[in-house]
């Protein structure tokens, strides 16, 4: 029995145990609906009317919906925004925002005028004393656990407002910038950054589209020395959907729910392409790699393939998304010229 | 075994035997760094307060008097709304802990047991990872689907081993204790193997375990008080029994004590308060299993005194620590707890080598 | 002195039968006590002494037959009254616990305080008036954990003792006493019997202490009473050598004590 459908029979045995004891699930999941926005009725008809209309619209009040799915009522436009991921702050003074966000997480180190504003959360905990002493009237926060699901309760407990966003997929990536627009009344240049961003991001993966046969691409997201594990990108995850329009045939783990691939199966691949994602907290060199045990099975190896690339612009759901979608494309590609950038 | 000269008699104990005559002295002393701990957390933070708005707040939200101090409305809403509530949580957790702890030792006649002994931590464990995998979201009264499930699955437990572990009898105990252990094991496997499954929820069940008291707020102190309290309050009214029961269930029937049915009662009384502690706070050590203890130390095992002070210098302890933990920044109270406690204890234990030991 | 002069018996037990699980241990014994009697039960191990003790004393529902404390059934009595009634001198266990002598003779009084305030003057009186009787007041203060095994043992019987209860049943109380003690702790059961009125009902295994002390012996053997007297009737050699199965040497002292 593989190790999928192991956990597939443990995972039945936990839902039995689960039903058992809670009965079957009744309404309200909690699912992750595309962000919408519903401007209030005056807006509304404004907007209705004509594109190229010169009068302003007022933004605000603006009631918004956070990818949880969540109602967010803003009564103005925020003036003190308080940033708890790092994609959310390179997002926010790229629309031109910078100067309203007062705190960010400790993990935001771009842009550099970034790094000087003071941190409230760590990568584990929020502290909701210093968020509440600044009086924000937006906080922006990472779903999917990014940032701890009680500190989001607590803070909207103090009516605080919160949006929550996450983006599984590059187009999710562009959504958020677009709802982060909507909510700091920069909507025009949330759509144009979105539009440039696209227009780059669909240049270079047309550049690559073409190119034929497609390298088995094995992104090494990260290595555990001591016990062998081998993170790679899950499948139909945001990394796996950046390989793929990087011109690369993506090896993923086989499961949507994990990031760990057994050594077996990615011999069985076997990769022809290792891409390194290197960041501040893993950075091996191209010969580490290659001496890893049992790593020699890789024609990737053999072939002395090994290409590292700054991980954080392939992987953060920002702006810079096109530039590492370059970055990556580059070396897949190395020798296609891609499109210069916009 | 020791003879009348070689152990020491407490007359000539000094200190020590100064303090077991003064239970008062003590309690004192506890209700002393109860209110130092209330107001230092309330007044103490990761963002500065001065002293005159945090007494401006209270005046106005308590007494609805003015002291002619202005205060932010982010001040206000830190002091009254964060940090109060989680100051008084603290305490109401830390004194659940430490009379559950207290009860489940005479109980059990085992000075090593602690208010999970009974398997509470795996089961609230086990609750709260199913309320993290049910894609169910449940509100009620701010206790959320998480809550809930912990504090069911912390009473069933409980109740399990005790249906299986019996009440008693002829080894009985060592049963029960054992029968606790391996209902523990099976949930923490059953929790493992949820864990494993569930990905990115995992964290969210992680933070849980770990124990904290960040989720605090109004409303949740209000509907577990009476819970914890009622649960304390109950136990302490029947402490005779409890002293009643450290001679064994034969001398305790003697005595006139229905030893089935008041270990029964005691059992499900503390395992409440533990399931109530649990459910708002995850699992915090500790405090159930050495506090009473220390306070043993001081003021010697009866009940009607060991009661009351634990439940004081719990909630005291607790309060102290989860204050330690927000001002060093990211630490886990339980971290804290023993830093803070586990010294004093031993040099407690030391002093009482040759006279009291445990 | 004299026996409290009453029709209705302390204690009796009349065609009794106690077993456990598949055994009859006790097979339709019959046993009266009067008010301010004093006896002593003996009997050779597995005659069932202890289990008839428990019957006895409300601890163990027997199979056939009564036990009826002062007239009434036993199992009618409800708890604390018994507790006042009878206090059972507890075998010596171990404290999980440090506590002091006087805080564990103290518990002898559960049966008569009032559940929330605790002890009263007279219940202290009491308690120090235990202590003193036994002889431990040099125990007082010191950590139960801590004393030898016969120091233990006369602390639990200063628990039974503190009951302050009409009838005191001790089971085996001298076993891990000194000879010395053996002697002080009978002398006291005389004294409590002779004094207070208190019905003493003990069981012994040192056929010597019980014939010397004891104006009434009761036999046990096979679950059965096969000799109820005086120490002169019952403790002839010719029944020691049957029901113990030993051939004694009876020497005969002149009397001190009655």
């Amino acid at each position: 029995m593989s190790l999928t459908d192991r956990r597939r029979g443990v995972a039945l045995l936990v839902v039995l145990l689960a039903a058992i004891v809670g009965g079957c699930s009744s309404g309200g999941a909690s699912s992750s609906p595309a962000p919408s926005v519903a401007p209030s009725p005056s807006a509304a008809a404004s907007e209705a009317a004509a594109s190229p209309s010169p009068s302003p619209t007022p933004a605000f009040p603006v009631t918004i919906t956070d990818d949880e799915g969540t109602s967010v009522e803003l009564a103005a436009e925020p003036k003190k925004i308080v940033s708890l991921t790092p994609a959310t702050t390179e997002i926010l003074f790229q629309l031109g925002a910078g100067d309203r966000v007062v705190a960010t997480d400790d993990g935001s180190d771009y842009p550099q005028q970034a790094t000087a504003l003071p941190h409230v959360a760590t990568f584990s905990s929020v502290d909701v004393e210093k968020v509440v002493a600044l009086e924000p009237d937006l906080v922006v926060a990472g779903g999917l656990g990014f940032t701890p699901a009680e500190s989001i309760t607590k803070l909207r407990d103090l009516k605080v407002p919160v949006v929550v966003i996450y983006a599984p997929s590059v187009e999710g990536v562009l959504k958020d910038i677009e709802l982060l627009g909507t909510a700091t009344g920069t909507s025009a240049d949330a759509e144009s950054l979105t539009t440039a961003m696209r227009a780059d991001m669909d240049a270079v993966a047309s550049a690559v589209a073409s190119q034929s046969p497609k390298p088995r691409v094995f992104y090494d997201v990260g290595y555990d020395d001591t016990t062998g594990a081998i993170y790679a990108p899950a499948d139909d995850s945001f990394l796996a959907e950046m390989v793929t329009m990087a011109g690369g045939d993506v090896i993923t783990t086989g499961d949507p729910n994990t990031y760990e691939i057994p050594i077996e199966k990615l011999i069985e691949k076997d990769p022809q392409l290792i891409i390194l994602g290197t960041n501040p907290f893993y950075s091996p060199t191209p010969d580490a790699v290659a001496k890893r045990r049992g790593w020699d099975a890789f024609t990737a190896v053999r072939n002395g393939d090994i290409r590292p690339v700054n991980d954080i612009e392939i992987t953060r759901p920002g702006p810079r998304l096109p530039v590492g979608l370059r970055t990556l494309a580059s070396a897949i590609w190395p020798d296609v010229t891609l499109p210069a950038a916009s | 075994m020791a003879a009348g000269a070689l152990s020491r008699d407490v007359e000539a104990g000094g200190l020590a035997a100064w303090v077991r005559a003064r239970p008062l002295v003590v309690g004192a002393v506890a209700v002393a760094a109860l209110l130092l701990t209330l107001v230092l957390g309330v007044g103490l933070g990761s963002v500065r307060v001065a002293p005159a708005e945090t007494f401006a707040v209270i005046f106005s939200r308590l007494f609805g008097i003015d002291i002619g101090v202005t205060v932010s409305p982010a001040t206000d809403v830190i002091v009254w709304d964060l940090r109060l509530p989680r100051v008084l949580t603290a305490m109401l957790i830390g004194c659940a802990l430490a009379v559950a702890g207290a009860t489940f030792q005479g109980l059990l006649r085992n000075p090593l047991a602690d208010p999970y002994v009974l398997g509470t931590a795996s089961g609230a464990a086990v609750g709260a990872a199913i309320a993290v995998l049910l894609p169910v979201q449940l509100v009620v009264v701010e206790f959320g689907l998480l809550h809930g499930l912990a504090f069911v699955g912390a009473l069933a437990s409980a109740w399990l081993v005790f249906r299986l572990g019996g009440t008693g009898g002829a080894g009985g105990l060592t049963r029960l204790l054992l029968t606790g252990y391996a209902v523990g094991s099976v949930l923490a496997a059953v929790l493992t193997m949820a864990m494993y499954v569930s990905g990115v929820e995992l964290r969210q069940i992680f933070s849980f375990l770990l124990g904290g008291l960040g989720g605090s707020s109004w409303v949740r102190l209000v509907v577990a008080a009476p819970l914890i309290i009622g649960s304390s309050v109950l136990i302490m009214a029947r402490g005779r029994s409890l002293d009643g029961m450290l001679l064994g269930d034969a001398a305790a029937g003697h005595l006139g004590i229905d030893v089935s049915r008041e270990r029964g009662v005691l059992l499900a009384l503390a395992s409440m308060a533990t399931a109530a502690a649990v459910a708002i706070s995850g699992l915090i050590g500790f405090v159930g299993l050495v506090v009473p203890h220390v306070v043993r130390l001081l003021v010697g095992p009866a009940a009607h005194r060991v009661l009351p002070i634990s439940a004081i210098a719990g909630a005291a302890l607790l309060s102290a620590a989860d204050l330690g933990a927000r001002l060093v920044g990211d630490v886990p109270v339980g971290v804290v707890m023993a830093l803070l406690g586990a010294p004093f204890f031993l040099f407690l234990l030391h002093r009482s080598r040759s006279g009291y030991e445990l | 002195m004299t026996a409290i002069a009453s029709a209705i018996p302390a204690i009796a037990a009349k065609a009794l039968t106690v077993g456990y699980a598949g055994r009859t241990v006790i097979d339709g014994a019959e046993l009266s006590v009067a008010p301010g009697e004093r006896l002593a039960l003996v009997g050779p191990n597995g005659a069932g002494k202890s289990s008839l003790l428990r019957a006895m004393t409300g601890v163990l529902a027997p199979r056939a037959g009564t036990v009826e404390l002062l007239g009434e059934p036993v199992e009618h009595v409800p708890r604390k009254q018994l507790a006042r009634t009878i206090a059972v001198v507890p075998e010596v266990a171990d404290l999980p616990f440090a506590m002091p002598v006087a805080e564990v003779v103290a518990l002898g009084r559960l049966p008569h305080e009032p559940p929330i305030t605790g002890l009263r003057p007279t219940d202290v009186a009491a308690v120090d008036g235990a202590i003193e009787r036994i002889g431990i007041t040099h125990l007082r203060r010191r950590d139960m954990r801590e004393l030898s095994m016969g120091e233990r043992q006369l602390v639990f019987i200063a628990v039974a003792v503190a009951q302050a209860a009409p009838i005191l049943v001790l089971d085996e109380p001298t076993t891990h006493l000194d000879i010395r003690h053996q002697v002080d702790v009978m002398e006291l059961l005389v004294d409590l019997n002779e004094r207070d009125g208190t019905t003493v009902i003990a069981v012994l295994h040192d056929l010597a202490l019980a014939a010397h002390f004891f104006p009434r012996v009761v036999v046990l053997a096979a679950g059965r009473v096969v000799g109820d007297g005086t120490p002169g009737e019952t403790l002839r050699a010719d029944r020691i050598r049957e029901v113990f199965g030993v051939d004694p040497a009876l020497v005969r002292l002149p009397v001190g004590a009655a």
